[in-house]
């Protein structure tokens, strides 16, 4: 049933008026290399679906098989893309704190006639060893870990998984940004 | 598996029905795939004035509300003005969130149709980005 859409012309349309969209996840034990044009591998599914058999999450043991299991990994995708929008908006705020402290810097100078003036510089921003600035540095990496992730999982073109994608951003956004437009609000006063 | 760009005018993007197999139907689609791009970058816009709009809205209230206060001498209580603009606000964060969540989606949307590895649409992506950035961010420094 596989071999259908293996034809040397390799026209992708066969692909989505003959197969019933649940053929993409049959098990392959051969392998099939893609045929013609690039088309891609043909074990991926290119259009979205909504199947619970046999998709296959990031990581090669993490299979769902069941709803039961879709349900979960519903809810897992769900707090992850709730926690990638929660993670941008802390690393936002953390910017903004890190940023509002201000060094002054007082040293004396020689002035016109002998006489000794303060000159202050003041910096404003992070040192690069400074403890904030790591851990913003820690903290993108996690983001764009799981920046990627959020983009494989979207990549499976599975309806539920797409759509836990989605309204976890939704709600996560929410949920965060809510806080951090009271602080906008508080914090730039004669916005 | 070895993918790369190709020229071609068949197609599949997205969703089962949007099988393209000639010419004509390549260029509707580059043409809708344009219109996201421009579509998507507008949005990053419209959500930050909308969200700028709304503070500016939300300081002038909570300043009205103070000379009111002060002008009554009554203590501020959730129903009148106060609790108005907080719900006020609320129903203005959901709608930013439902904004953000078209963002979202359109987003990769557009990954997955670059996915198609087709050079086309790919174009189609890169320019309505272009020409959708061109036009909508000048609109951000205007108040």
């Amino acid at each position: 049933m596989d071999h259908s859409h293996h034809a040397a012309t390799g026209h992708m349309a066969d692909n989505s008026t003959t197969m019933p969209s649940h053929h993409h996840h049959h098990p392959t034990t051969s392998a099939h290399h893609s045929h013609g044009g690039g088309m891609g591998g043909m074990m991926m599914s290119m259009t979205f679906y909504f199947g619970v058999k046999n998709v296959e999450l990031l990581f090669s043991g993490l299979v769902i098989n069941t709803a039961g299991e879709m349900a979960g990994a519903f809810v897992a995708v769900f707090l992850l893309a709730m926690f990638y929008e929660g993670l941008k908006i802390a690393r936002e705020s953390l910017l903004r704190k890190s940023q509002v402290s201000i060094r002054y810097n007082s040293m004396p100078v020689p002035g016109p006639n002998g006489t000794i003036l303060m000159e202050t510089h003041k910096t404003v921003g992070q040192q690069m060893l400074s403890f904030p600035h790591l851990l913003q540095t820690v903290l993108h990496i996690i983001q764009v870990v799981i920046s990627y992730f959020l983009m494989l999982i979207f990549m499976t073109y599975n309806g539920y998984l797409c759509i836990a994608v989605a309204a976890g951003a939704g709600t996560g956004y929410f949920l965060f940004s809510w806080k951090k437009a009271v602080v906008v609000d508080i914090t730039e006063h004669c916005h | 598996s070895k993918m790369h760009f190709i020229f071609s005018n068949e197609v599949v993007l997205l969703f089962d029905f949007w099988s393209v197999h000639s010419p004509a139907g390549m260029a509707l689609s580059v043409l809708v795939v344009l219109f996201l791009a421009v579509l998507y970058e507008s949005i990053k816009v419209g959500k930050a004035k909308l969200l700028h709009q709304a503070v500016v809205s939300m300081s002038v209230l909570s300043s009205q509300r103070l000379v009111q206060e002060t002008d009554q001498d009554s203590s501020a209580s959730d129903s009148g003005p106060a609790g108005r603009a907080r719900l006020r606000w609320f129903f203005c964060h959901f709608g930013q969130s439902l904004i953000h969540v078209v963002q979202v989606v359109i987003g990769y949307f557009m990954m997955l149709a670059v996915m198609s590895y087709n050079t086309w649409i790919f174009f189609g992506v890169i320019l309505g980005s272009a020409v959708g950035y061109y036009l909508a961010y000048p609109l951000l420094s205007m108040v």
